[in-house]
């Protein structure tokens, strides 16, 4: 008996040296003639991926994000459609456009053609569920030469080349995708550097691809960790581990050498959705009450840290040509007194909602829950994980929800969540919005081609929208992202879609 | 029951202890095969958007999503689907990802359990350290006075994810010995063992000091010291004699935190299973889940097996011959230190609560954000400039008393089946490894959010230290001679209950209540983001600690204060508790002692026993 108890003690204590199970630090191939890892910028980003980076998935920004692969266009500074793969465009007719393919490999050796375009965008047409970028769209791309692609879509699509420049159409090599409907972007892209592993959701390692198109990335290689928590992140960054770590939580970027700390507007505006379709809300004088009694600079420099602007509008400071083109909202209901409100709800209880996904936000109801109060409202919060409540917010189940929200969708065209969010068939209206006015405006807008007039159009919708009190922004978001200070050219995108590229290096 | 039967039939019969196991396992499985259909979420909707953020949920990318998973099937036919393809080695696809769920399983249960050989070790390291002093005097015959349980409590009360943030900050960050995050290698292995070994070797620890002097004070101990045997020898052998008793801890507390260890798992980015089990759950991708359920029970099973052979290789064959005496403390004064740490602490949370009761503590003050302690704010304000001393004091009934209710209803139940020992022992093992997050996400799924979800969920995975710590003192109970002797003389199962098997196991088991008290409050507190529980902005210890952990290091009171008061509470629950049955004269330790040595009774004095063969 005893010597089997020993035994068994001696298994136990080798079992760690035989399970050997750590995640090695995979350093890619970047062991070239200029000697070892050097040079390699180490990364932490939040999101792990959820489909091995497939770019019909979340993953689609990892991508973009490491330069990794590209779609016909690309977004520019000001939001504008920039060529990519794609040197130039026209509209041939409402409904056709011809694209002008540049001289371009993939990093498989095998070059860009006109049929690998037109393979790349039937497989995303093909996507069961279909990328959110193409569901109110219907395109079918046709090889003209080899150098020369003509879309066609359905009906007129203004915005058609922003659209081309999402993540989730980037175009990959014939192997990337297999016959089961995956994806893989590994050593399939056309960026500048190219996925040599992929250890499952914990790392990542790029090599420098020497072939492309737009020069030799001057970083040899990128190694990518993911790290969910915010205060780890921020951990791996002043510990030395990583180079660059995103989103830096605002409760941990105090703590950042203000030489690392950089902060970058965001298209993220945080708003409380009051709930127009059932419950205590769907009376305008109690909607422009608790519009009244909000006041979201409160939060600016408390819950934010400083890390925000005070909201101007659906739109802030991110989305460059919004504060120039701003409509003054006009025919708001007449806000209800305390003492009416407290008649009014009879007692009823306001239930506020949010979620915790987003740390900020469970601090944010609280502060307006107090300010709620104040005009007379009774709340009672109702706090989950987001998966846990998304149901009962689309059944219209509580009266406002704290909310946090990208204004540009992957279109990088601001009526995709105009459209969603308050039109009556929307299919992601909280608010339950139902406006006759605000479904014109909005369709107006949507179909304006003009680049000038559509944003005076979408200006004009969120004018309308506010004047419903059906949403009451509070702040635009910003982002904080570290770098280390002997890192150069990380690009700091509001959209989140890009940060390294081929300029971006250690000193 | 088994309690009819007590004493006559020592041994469950291993063909009904596994019958056990299985119906548990299986009882388990199917419950979480079902949970996608029962929870009420639309699972199509949560693998949607788990795959994509801002993916619109319309009906027809649903339609796709339900299609492509074969969802409108119900929930047996992918139960035996599953089932069907684990013999090939193949446990399916993930909803979200559609990889192979295996080789994500398999390696995610080797970190962890990588991580929790490290706890293990650090455990088993603080444990001795506790227990120590104790040793060291019994074997010498110099323990007159019970050693304070105040230093494990204070350990055993510490928040494992505030000691990781800890560590993580301060050995990581500060001070660069060990990388602040990540799995790259054994220097990864440190921290995070450290700060789940810690409480876990208090607790441990705890448990064995309470149980070691019972051990010095059986009759073949002073035998042996008469003798002159070597303190070591002794030692030695009452140190056996204690760990049997102790060792079933070891699965609910450290061998569960293969799939418990989730908190710690994110503060130290570890690619464990606990992290794996809860996505999978958040997004219902059953197949990981499922697989990953699959993996802790079988976890818990196979350590169970091998917990209960290294205890009879520890006990040997005294316990086969029902040649064992029970181990009873003696009635040793427990000090006065204990009693004025008791009453000390009770003043000092008395004080504290009464002041904060006096405030506010829901007034929102944007401006005054984590203030340090002053003499406005004595405990500081946290994030919004609440006042912490006035959430501290409103939110002490509550935690308390919620954590006394759950800790009760946990001890009650662990009592009757550990009792119960056939059937207990297989539903032991089984859930004892099931992480609380897998309790709540079922009992979501069955009552919705609510208020009193949290301590419901709480109950039906907290009984198992209580039942593994039950079944195993009550085995040597019954294994005991002076049982026999009672039996012999016609003893009843009531006379035996309250004579003999109660008093041998409630003095273990509620000190292992007490000292798990704070670690209930914080389980508590975590299934909050299911909606379990009170909701905020209501003051709570445990949500008190888990909404300012991301600024202990940029404002530490705000951690610090809601810290303290757990380990007051520890402190004063463990050493009250001492203090009473040190001195109480109604205990019922104390007035069968005195009858024992009377010779009145069925005294176990009496009974000669031979503990082991020396080897």
């Amino acid at each position: 008996m005893r010597s089997t108890s020993r035994g068994l003690l001696f298994a136990l204590a080798l079992t760690p040296l035989l399970t050997g199970c750590f995640v090695a630090g995979e350093e890619g191939s970047g062991s070239d003639a200029n000697g070892g890892s050097a040079g390699r910028l180490r990364v932490a980003l939040a999101v792990p991926p959820v489909q091995a980076l497939s770019p019909y998935s979340n993953d689609a920004t990892v991508l973009s994000k490491l330069s990794v692969a590209e779609g016909l266009t690309a977004l520019d500074q000001n939001g504008a459609a920039a060529p990519a793969l794609a040197k130039s465009w026209k509209q041939i007719n409402p409904t056709s456009w011809t694209f002008e393919l540049r001289k371009a490999t993939f990093q498989d050796g095998t070059p860009v053609t006109a049929e690998s375009v037109v393979d790349a965008l039937d497989h995303a047409n093909a996507a069961e569920p279909k990328p959110r970028v193409l569901s109110d769209v219907t395109l079918t791309a046709k090889a003209d030469d080899a150098d020369t692609v003509t879309i066609s879509t359905k009906a007129a699509d203004p915005v058609l080349p922003l659209r081309l420049a999402s993540p989730a159409l980037a175009v990959l090599a014939g192997k990337a995708y297999g016959k089961d409907g995956t994806v893989s972007p590994i050593g399939t892209g056309t960026g500048p550097f190219e996925i040599t592993k992929l250890i499952g959701k914990s790392k990542v390692a790029l090599d420098r691809y020497d072939g492309y198109w737009g020069g030799k990335a001057k970083a040899p290689g990128i190694d990518v960790t993911w790290i969910a928590d915010g205060t780890a992140r921020a951990n791996a960054l002043r510990g030395g581990d990583v180079d660059i770590a995103e989103w830096i939580p605002t409760a941990q970027a105090k703590l950042l050498d203000a030489k690392t700390r950089h902060e970058v507007p965001s298209v993220r505006t945080d708003s409380l959705v009051l709930n127009t379709g059932s419950g205590l809300f769907t009376d305008p004088a109690l909607r422009a009450a608790a519009r009244e009694a909000v006041d979201g600079s409160a939060l600016v420099d408390s819950v934010f840290g400083g890390y925000a602007d005070p909201a101007q509008g659906l739109f802030g400071p991110a989305v460059s040509w919004a504060a120039d083109q701003r409509v003054q909202v006009t025919g708001r209901a007449k806000a209800a007194t305390p003492t009416q409100v407290k008649a009014e709800t009879k007692g009823e209880t306001l239930r506020l909602a949010t979620y915790t996904n987003r740390a900020e936000l469970p601090e944010a109801a609280t502060v307006l829950q107090q300010q709620l109060e104040k005009a007379g409202f009774t709340v009672k919060q109702d706090v989950r994980e987001y998966t846990q409540m998304e149901a009962d917010l689309l059944a219209g189940k509580y009266d406002a929800l704290v909310f946090s929200r990208v204004t540009l969708l992957d279109t990088g065209d601001a009526v995709a969540y105009l459209a969603s969010d308050y039109t009556s068939d929307g299919v992601y209206n909280i608010a339950g919005l139902k406006d006759s006015e605000v479904d014109r405006a909005i369709k107006s807008a949507a179909e304006e081609g003009d680049t000038t007039k559509r944003r005076q159009k979408i200006m004009a919708a969120e004018a309308e929208i506010l004047r419903t009190d059906a949403v009451v922004p509070l702040v635009h978001e910003k982002v904080v992202q570290g770098i280390a200070t002997d890192v150069e050219g990380v690009l700091l995108d509001p959209r989140e879609r890009s940060l390294i590229d081929v300029d971006t290096h250690l000193k | 029951m088994s309690v009819m039967s007590a004493g006559t039939e020592a041994r469950p019969s291993p063909w009904r202890a596994g019958l056990g196991r299985l119906a548990a396992g299986t009882a388990l499985l199917t419950a979480v095969a079902m949970l996608p259909w029962l929870s009420g979420n639309d699972p199509a909707l949560t693998v949607l958007r788990a795959r994509s953020a801002d993916q619109d949920p319309t009906p027809a990318q649903l339609a796709a999503v339900r299609e492509q998973l074969g969802l409108d099937e119900g929930p047996f036919t992918h139960l035996a689907h599953w089932l069907g393809g684990l013999p090939r080695g193949d446990a399916g696809t993930s909803w979200v990802s559609g990889e192979a769920v295996l080789p994500q399983v398999t390696g995610a249960f080797a970190v962890s359990f990588t991580l929790m050989l490290g706890a293990l070790v650090v455990t088993v390291a603080v444990a001795a350290l506790a227990s120590a002093r104790t040793l060291y005097l019994g074997s010498r015959r110099r323990l007159h006075r019970g050693s304070g349980a105040i230093g494990v409590a204070v350990l055993a009360a510490l928040p494992k994810f505030l000691l990781a943030s800890l560590l993580a900050t301060v050995c990581g960050v500060w001070l660069g010995w060990f990388p602040s995050s990540g799995w790259a290698g054994p220097a990864s292995l440190v921290l995070p063992a450290l700060a789940l070994g810690v409480p876990s070797g208090a607790m441990i620890g705890g448990l064995l000091d309470q149980s070691l002097p019972a051990a010095f004070n059986e009759p073949w101990a002073r035998t042996w010291h008469a003798y002159g045997y070597a303190p070591g020898r002794v030692a030695q052998h009452a140190l056996r004699r204690a760990l049997a008793g102790v060792l079933p801890q070891l699965l609910p507390t450290v061998v569960a935190l293969v799939g418990g260890a989730v908190a710690v798992e994110k503060i130290f980015n570890i690619p464990g299973l606990g992290r794996l089990a809860l996505d999978a759950a958040i997004a219902q991708d059953l197949p990981p889940l499922q697989t990953a359920t699959l993996a802790l029970i079988l976890l818990g099973v196979v350590a169970g097996l091998l917990i209960q052979a290294l205890r009879r290789a520890l006990l040997g064959p005294a316990l086969r011959d029902g040649a064992l005496p029970a181990p009873h403390a003696p009635a040793a004064s427990r000090g006065r230190f204990t009693r004025w740490a008791a009453v000390a602490c009770g003043l000092v949370l008395l004080a504290l609560v009464t002041a904060g009761l006096l405030r506010d503590p829901l007034h929102v003050d944007t401006a005054a954000r984590l203030l340090p302690p002053s003499a406005a704010h004595p405990l500081g304000t946290d994030a919004l400039g609440r006042d912490l001393l006035a959430r501290l004091g409103h939110g002490a009934l509550r935690t308390v008393g919620v954590a006394l209710a759950v800790t009760a209803v946990c001890t009650l139940a662990g009592l009757l089946l550990g009792m119960a020992a056939q059937v207990g022992a297989g539903l032991t093992e089984v859930v004892s490894t099931m992480p609380a997050v897998l309790a709540g996400m079922l009992t979501t799924a069955v009552t919705g959010p609510s208020a009193s979800g949290a301590a419901l969920a709480v109950c039906l995975v907290g009984w198992t230290p209580y039942a593994a710590q039950a079944a195993a003192l009550l085995e040597q109970e019954r294994a005991s001679g002076h049982m026999l002797a009672s039996v012999s003389f016609g003893a009843g199962p009531g006379y035996l209950l309250r004579y003999h098997l109660l008093p041998a196991v409630l003095p273990g088991v509620l000190r292992n209540a007490l000292l798990r008290l704070p670690t209930t409050v914080l389980v508590l507190a975590s299934l909050g983001f299911l909606g379990l529980g009170e909701q905020p902005p209501t003051a709570e210890w445990g949500r008190l600690l888990s909404e300012n952990q991301p600024y202990v290091e940029l404002a530490p009171w705000t951690v610090l204060g809601p810290a303290c008061a757990l380990v007051l509470l520890s402190v004063l629950a463990v050493s009250a508790t001492d203090a009473v049955a040190g001195r109480g004269p109604a205990s019922v330790r104390t007035s069968r002692g005195s009858r024992g040595s009377d010779g009145k009774t069925f005294g176990r004095d009496t009974i000669p026993v031979i503990v082991s063969r020396s080897s």
